[in-house]
């Protein structure tokens, strides 16, 4: 259950060594337990330095791919999990826990208590999980509003003391470090018995709830007779709770209108004491029916002080908010564009913002551009190769607009051409929309934000919300439907396909 | 030296931060465990300071006190520290506490001689018991904090030492039960439960005694050790509560507790569980996997104290608490699950595997757990990873992968549907939608993507490694290799520079696909003009997929290609091919094809090797040019495949040392003339061909020796003598060196050192020509003044053995009796190549253990030789 080492590795491309220790942090009363379980199969762990040089190159960060590397590109070197096994010296350093995030290698060792050889299997090291939850805390703590490198930076030389109290011998004790900084601060005298660990201390003051629904929806269009266009709808509901009391009761519930899209998938937050098991089970997997369960979803818990995740869902809406096609084709030395965008008339026309990405890969900059819009404006950067389409705040009447032009670019420029900024770059296997870069396949990607809206139709009734607990607590609820890996394939051209866009 | 300054800390903190090793081995290594305890009580280094300096003894304690006494000191002086604190709040307590159990966990201190153990352990009891251990602590508003501190300390040291708080489990529970801090005191408790029942049977200490033993037992009295000795045998390698690695590995003795320990057992788990709500969620999951463990090697025992958590578990798809749900059902199967239950947990698997709330390790880990998933029933062999029963085609719909997805995700969903498609080999094959289907689809997607010139170098080796998943995992299906092996084919003509990836492709796959890919792969490069500029990919694709036995389109490719190898690494390629041919014995055509390169290529080192292989190809056989050029097993993997080749004709074609395959002795002498030769025996060790056998004399005593051959030599198969013609240019004994060459059965020529061989005295006799009958006393005589005045004359007691003259004339010196009158007389004449004699007179005497010897030699130096030869032969009798 424990963790041998934790690290944070800042990926510098560019950079000699392509990186530097941000901060490490050993466990020696773990690491004696390493060497009398793992026995002769026992691999200490490394100093900073050959650390982040093997562990970069596992996770392929380093700027020479240029040949072929046989330990790291052979077709057997197959990584299906974010656990790996660095080569140090002549021994094999696993399991290592490590993924990229924001420019950031966060890495751990677990400890297996066995022989490592033969490899036990994953499933059956208690600590791997745990090395996970403990590095995603590192992650959420050091992201969590922070805007610039100075922010980071002070995060970072508070990670020693926030360690000491969650993680002060390798055993994680909470994931949530801001907690710990909290607890400090807390200091209560008196604490009484039965106070949650995941509770730093109690609220004085004001009583209230904020509710907040956030729905994001992603979409994949192909405009294409063989190929069924899908979309998804993924919802979030925040919690903040200003309550007084050691574990005050509360139960919200969400409620859908008449025709609302009932919510599937549901993962609640483990604050969550009971959960209906019509809402345990409801799955995607079983498409929806009438007779799904159409809520109300009632979800009693105990709140935590901070602002929490109170459960995820999913759902799936009879259409897209933005039904579009994108035509493209090549004529000589220019390509021929044209876009097509319509709201569908159930979907609230009052966005916050709303415009079309139209990037071109693999191409020189653009160097001549006509074009037409029905409404909106068009912005260029020319050496991105990337237009975008500013819709605004609302679509006209017709609820459709369109958009045609032909676009003439420049020599490409190796060291400035898209495709290697995208896929080479530090977001490269984060951020999805990255991987659509490729030659034939083009498509546009749409941002938009819809406030007071959730395309499900689920809302939080204020009255419905319940609260067992001294004083009436003040209670506020919003909602917001975002645009996410939203996009239009380019009809002309064949475009990766997923498999749910196969299906009858 | 005074304390340092802060900032001097800081820089020294750094450097040793930057690489501990070298630091230590520097001139300020020794000093910084000293001064760091010393600069613990400076009043002039602020408390942010003195953190910094217990972090690093937190983290580097075995570098700062290396052995046991010196741990022991610094966790003596880290205490004293803590004591001398003045009673007011201080950041420094925490860290101090947390300094002195690691320094003794980890030195290998801990036990009830060492005197910092006997004071930690009772202070951090009574810390962890909320009473009051003095003055020096802090006021009670640290208290609180100290506290929970305490109790992670004590669960460090029971992690370290099984058995340690054996003794105290009573005074948890009743902790626990009043007003501690929860979370630290559950997983203290559950720890100590958990190690006391792997401890227990083997100490013989009553559950329930422990468990109800009150407050009072452990007050202020002497640590009880007996568990924690008991245990420490028990920290060995040892499986967690998974059933894979149950058998053998887990030590966990099957209690058969008595009901009143089961009752107090059962009480305390369910105290356990029942508050585990008020802990963190890593917590909840730390809880959890201690309790499973705990509870699995019991009896009897059944596991349904955990059914009320698990409800409230499913919902959530923290990592932590789901892995442990999982642990649970590992651990106790159908006692907790119902096959009901099973398929829940099966589809929130599922659902949290594809969440798009979740982020990417998460869903990895999950499906690394799907596959791995712990079935009530498993059917297949265990610890291979396969899809679950219950795990159809319509649950994985959304577990399908897709171009869009990151590398990791695309191979681990791939895999599940290449599982699938493995299972689905029966059903009904056609359909548009059918899994098989939308795999081609997506390996053609990769394949186009991996063709896209420029692309980064990840793109091909993810379409390579799909590749090699598909053939390994559906090898027997040729509805799905066929189409990969077009793709691939495909792939290689728009990209000839990812011939390395095909090389290795085609190094690890099965020959289901390695033998159809090699063969059209092959096709592909020969058809090609062999001069543009992928020319190098095309031969370093021929080296690995030409057929041994050279096809004519192969040889016309190289010949086109020869053409077009303008530098030095180009030409090595194609020679590389070359040699590829050679090993399969080549051809006529390869001849043709060598002598060519041989004259036409312009570099030297180039036509050298097309020289030196047509010269292999015209002189060795078949068998012997594949050992030749066959991979070496002696070159190192990292060394240029230049060094290899050469290392491999230093292994095939330069003789190589070995130890002596044969045993040589000097036979029986038959002294025929008129030549000297040596009768040698031989006795083959190993089967021996072609053997040569050489010899050397020091100090040219003898002329220059012949060397002597025998075809084939085999143990235990007699062997005839060999005949070793001398020449002795002095007639004195010598040492012959012997060396043989010779070729093993496996066709490789070896040289080895025998022992060498004595040439004795004796074995440089050679008779005189018979003179005509009765002539023989005068031509004796003749001699015998021949060899006056330049000679030497000398009289020699010769001793017999109890047979007396005759036996010993007719025994040593038959063959060179001249004159003869038994038993009395005998006249003996030896020639001694190249010029010298030896004549004797013997005449026996009146006593009868000796015979007087007159001998005359023409050469002096032979006298002595004479003299210990005679002496010698009663001895060799």
């Amino acid at each position: 259950m424990a963790q041998r080492a934790v690290w944070l590795i800042r990926h510098e491309p560019g950079t000699p060594l392509c990186g530097t220790v941000r901060f490490s942090r050993r466990y020696p009363t773990v690491e004696n337990r390493a060497k009398v379980f793992n026995g002769a199969s026992y691999v200490p762990i490394p100093e900073d330095g050959p650390f982040l040089k093997a562990l970069l190159f596992e996770l392929r960060l380093l700027d020479d791919d240029k040949d072929f590397m046989e330990c790291r590109d052979s077709c057997t070197h197959i990584n299906k999990t974010s656990i790996y096994g660095l080569s140090i010296g002549n021994e094999e350093l696993w399991p290592v826990v490590a993924f990229l995030k924001n420019g950031m290698v966060y890495a751990s060792v677990p400890l297996v208590e066995q022989t490592l050889s033969p490899r036990p299997s994953l499933i059956s090291i208690s600590g791997i999980s745990q090395g996970l939850e403990l590095l995603f805390g590192i992650q959420d703590f050091l992201y969590s509003s922070q805007k610039n490198d100075t922010e980071l930076n002070t995060k970072l030389s508070q990670l020693p003391n926030l360690l000491l109290q969650t993680c002060p011998f390798g055993t994680l004790l909470d994931t949530n470090l801001q907690n710990s900084v909290d607890n400090n601060n807390f200091a209560s005298v008196s604490q009484p018995q039965k106070q949650p660990a995941w509770k730093a201390g109690t609220y004085k003051g004001k009583p209230q709830v904020s509710i907040s629904i956030t729905e994001k929806v992603k979409s994949m269009q192909y405009d294409k007779q063989d190929i069924a266009d899908t979309w998804q709808v993924v919802g979030a509901v925040t919690c903040k709770c200003d309550l007084e009391g050691i574990m005050p009761n509360v139960t919200i519930s969400l409620s859908l209108p008449t025709n609302g899209s009932p919510l599937q998938d549901i993962l609640v937050h483990p604050c969550v004491t009971s959960l209906d098991s019509a809402i345990l089970t409801s799955s995607s997997i079983d498409g929806v029916d009438d007779s799904a369960f159409s809520g109300p979803y009632k979800f009693p818990f105990s709140p935590p002080l901070e602002s929490f995740s109170l459960c995820y869902y999913t759902s799936q809406v009879p259409v897209p908010p933005i039904l579009g096609f994108y035509q493209m084709k090549e004529e000589e030395v220019q390509l021929k564009i044209k876009v097509n965008l319509k709201l569908h008339e159930s979907v609230k026309n009052n966005f916050e913002f709303c415009e079309a990405h139209i990037p071109f890969y693999n191409r020189g900059p653009i160097t001549q551009l006509e074009y037409k819009v029905s409404f909106g404006q068009l912005e260029v950067f020319r050496e991105k190769s990337l237009l975008i389409w500013i819709i605004g705040q609302k679509f006209p009447k017709s609820m459709e607009i369109s958009l045609s032009g032909t676009v003439t670019f420049g020599a490409k420029s190796h060291d400035k051409q898209p495709f290697d900024q995208i896929c080479i770059g530090d977001t490269a296997y984060v951020k999805k929309k990255n991987v659509g870069s490729y030659h034939i396949a083009y498509s546009s990607e749409l941002h938009f934000s819809i406030l007071d809206y959730t395309l499900t139709g689920c809302y939080a009734d204020q009255h419905s919300v319940q609260v067992f607990a001294s004083g009436k607590p003040k209670i506020s609820a919003h909602r917001k439907l975002v645009s996410s890996d939203y996009y239009i394939w380019n009809s002309k051209a064949p475009a990766p396909v997923t498999y749910g866009s196969l299906l009858p | 030296m005074g304390p340092l300054s802060r900032e001097a800390w800081a820089q020294r903190l750094g450097a040793f931060r930057a690489s501990p090793s070298a630091f230590m081995a520097g001139a300020d290594g020794e000093d910084l465990g000293r001064d760091l305890l010393s600069d613990l009580r400076s009043e002039k280094l602020s408390e942010q300071t003195k953190v910094s300096l217990l972090a690093l003894s937190l983290e580097y304690p075995a570098q700062l006190w290396p052995d046991v006494p010196a741990a022991e000191a610094a966790a003596t002086s880290l205490l004293d520290t803590m004591v001398l604190l003045p009673p007011r709040p201080s950041a420094l307590r925490r860290p101090l506490l947390l300094a002195a159990t690691t320094v003794l966990a980890s030195g290998g201190v801990l036990g009830p001689t060492s005197g910092a153990s006997c004071r930690l352990l009772p202070l951090l009891l009574g810390l962890a018991s909320g009473r009051d251990v003095g003055r020096g602590f802090g006021p009670i508003s640290e208290q609180r904090p100290l506290q929970a501190t305490a109790c992670e300390c004590l669960r460090e040291l029971e992690s370290c030492k099984p058995g340690l708080l054996g003794g105290i489990l009573g005074l948890l529970r009743s902790l626990l039960g009043q007003e501690g801090p929860i979370q630290p005191l559950s997983l203290l408790l559950a720890l100590a439960l958990r190690n006391t029942l792997v401890v227990q049977p083997r100490s013989g200490a009553s559950l329930q005694g422990l468990l109800m033993a009150g407050v009072s037992s452990t007050g202020s009295g002497p640590w009880d050790w007996t568990l924690a000795e008991k245990g420490h045998s028990h920290l060995q390698p040892q499986a967690p509560c998974w059933p894979a690695a149950e058998e053998g590995a887990c030590a966990l003795a099957v209690l058969e507790p008595s009901p009143e320990e089961v009752r107090e057992l059962r009480a305390a788990v369910a105290q356990l569980l029942d508050t585990s709500y008020l802990l963190t969620p890593v917590a909840q999951a730390q809880l959890l996997w201690l309790l499973g463990w705990a509870l699995r090697g019991l009896q009897g025992q059944t596991p349904a104290l955990f059914k009320p958590q698990l409800v409230r578990l499913l919902g959530t798809a923290q990592l932590t608490l789901l892995h442990a749900v999982l642990a649970l059902k590992a651990a106790f199967g159908e006692a907790l699950f119902t096959a009901q239950d099973e398929a829940l947990l099966l589809r929130r698997l599922t659902l949290a595997a594809q969440h798009p709330a979740l982020p990417l390790p998460t869903h990895l880990f999950y499906l690394h757990c799907l596959l791995s998933f712990p079935e009530n029933c498993p059917l297949g062999p265990e610890g291979e990873e396969a899809a679950p029963l219950l795990l159809g085609p319509q649950l994985c719909r959304g577990l399908m992968p897709s171009l869009l997805h990151d590398p990791m995700v695309l191979l681990s969903r791939l895999h599940l549907l290449c599982l699938l498609c493995a299972e689905d080999e029966e059903e009904e094959k056609g359909q548009v939608q059918n899994p098989q289907w939308y795999l081609e689809e997506l390996l053609a997607g990769l394949q186009q993507r991996a063709a896209l010139d420029g692309g980064p170098r990840v793109l091909a080796t993810l379409c390579f490694q799909a590749s090699y998943l598909v053939a390994s995992c559906l090898a027997r299906q040729p509805m799905i290799l066929t189409p990969l092996i077009q793709g691939l084919t495909q792939l290689y003509r728009a990209r000839p520079v990812l011939a390395p990836h095909f090389v290795d492709l085609l190094d690890r796959v099965g020959p289901e696909l390695e033998e159809p890919l090699r063969v059209v792969l092959q096709q592909e490069v020969v058809s090609r003009p062999g001069r543009d500029e992928a020319l190098r990919w095309h031969l370093q694709m021929l080296a690995k997929v030409a057929e041994r036995d050279a096809q004519s389109a192969t040889l016309s490719f190289l010949q086109a290609a020869a053409a077009h190898c303008a530098n030095w690494g180009l030409q090595q390629t194609l020679l590389r091919v070359c040699r590829v041919l050679l090993r399969g014995g080549g051809g006529p055509g390869l001849a043709d094809l060598l002598q060519v390169l041989a004259r036409q290529l312009e570099d030297p080192d180039g036509r050298d090797h097309a020289r030196l292989y047509y010269i292999l190809l015209a002189h060795l056989a078949g068998p012997k040019l594949g050992v030749a050029l066959g991979p070496s097993l002696a070159a190192p993997a990292l060394t240029s495949s230049l060094v290899a080749e050469n290392q491999s004709f230093a292994a095939a074609l330069i003789v190589q040392e070995a130890p002596a395959p044969i045993r040589l002795s000097v036979g029986p002498q038959k002294a025929t003339g008129p030549l000297l030769v040596l009768q040698l025996q031989v006795e083959a060790l190993e089967p021996v061909y072609s053997l040569e056998l050489r010899f050397r004399v020091e100090g040219q005593l003898y002329a220059p020796l012949e060397a002597v051959h025998v075809p084939c030599l085999c143990p235990g198969r007699p062997a005839h003598p060999l005949f070793l013609p001398l020449q002795p240019r002095r007639p004195a004994p010598a040492q012959l060196e012997v060396r043989a060459l010779y070729t093993t059965p496996t066709g490789i020529t070896c040289h080895a050192h025998l022992p060498p061989l004595p040439v004795n005295f004796a074995d440089l006799f050679l008779p005189f020509p018979q003179p005509p009958e009765g002539a023989q006393p005068g031509f004796f005589e003749g001699l015998w003044d021949s060899c006056l005045p330049k000679g030497a004359e000398s009289r020699v007691w010769c001793p017999l053995g109890p047979q007396g003259l005759e036996a010993l004339v007719s025994r040593h010196l038959e063959p060179f009796v001249m004159v003869a009158q038994p038993p009395t007389s005998y006249h003996i004449a030896i020639r001694l190549p190249p010029n010298s004699m030896l004549l004797l007179r013997l005449q026996a005497a009146q006593v009868d253990d000796g015979v007087p010897v007159a001998l005359r030699t023409n050469d002096w130096a032979v006298l002595p030789l004479a003299g210990d030869y005679l002496r010698g032969l009663s001895v060799t009798e």
